[in-house]
């Protein structure tokens, strides 16, 4: 299990569009990916799974991948996060 | 916040025929109108559907929620229909979409009431039986008692 922090900077929190490129780079990676939000953990494949979660701006989310290509999914998962979907 | 407040009787539809996402989102929008939530309808459509071209709002499991932040908007709402014959909404699972809810939200709301709504949304979609009880509801008065 592999796991880091990050700082949501999107205006539009974890909804539809971050989730959605979310889920997109989270599908490329083998390992089960989970997305811990206040105690509430959603299916980090699933756009609906993440949106339940209510995240806004500003707020720490833990992202948490369990697999043989776990350490990569988190990278490029914290990568994402910090550039294309903070951008809206 | 309460979900089925926002949800307009003129908006609910079962079983309707939309030959594709446009038409579909038009169809919702013209009830939004007839139940007076919009003070422009043309303008929401198309903040609406910039927003589908930014990327889908197809969130799998055959649901989509197209969604709009606009000045045509005149106060908060929602709109349903449940189409007879699924549409491509180019949602991540590939699945079609039979399952629409569309939302319409002022411009000058609370920086955060979109979000909110989704999420309230969400929570509601994720739940399997809620989902099959949406498919099965023979009458409109029944979605709002789902909902």
């Amino acid at each position: 299990m592999y796991t880091q922090d990050v700082v949501i900077q999107s205006a539009m929190g974890f909804h539809v569009r971050p989730a959605q490129l979310f889920v997109e780079r989270a599908a490329e990676f083998a390992s089960i990916i989970k997305v811990k939000h206040k105690e509430k953990v959603a299916d980090g494949k699933s756009i609906l799974g993440l949106m339940t979660l209510g995240v806004l701006k500003g707020d720490t989310i833990t992202i948490m991948a369990e697999g043989k290509d776990e350490e990569a999914a988190i990278k490029a998962l914290v990568a994402l996060l910090e550039s294309e979907c903070s951008k809206d | 916040m309460n979900i089925s407040s926002l949800l307009r009787k003129e908006a609910v539809f079962l079983d309707i025929e939309a030959a594709d996402k446009n038409e579909c989102i038009k169809l919702l929008a013209d009830a939004m109108e007839k139940s007076g939530i919009l003070r422009d309808k043309e303008a929401y459509i198309e903040t609406v559907l910039k927003r589908e071209e930014s990327g889908t709002t197809g969130v799998g499991f055959g649901i989509a929620i197209p969604h709009g932040k606009s000045s045509g908007v005149g106060e908060a709402g929602l709109a349903f229909a449940r189409l007879k014959s699924p549409v491509e909404w180019e949602s991540l699972d590939e699945k079609p979409v039979f399952l629409v809810f569309l939302i319409a939200v002022p411009q000058e709301s609370a920086g955060d009431q979109h979000l909110r709504i989704l999420m309230n949304l969400s929570k509601k979609l994720i739940d399997d039986e809620f989902r099959k009880k949406l498919e099965l509801a023979e009458t409109v008065e029944a979605v709002f008692e789902i909902m």
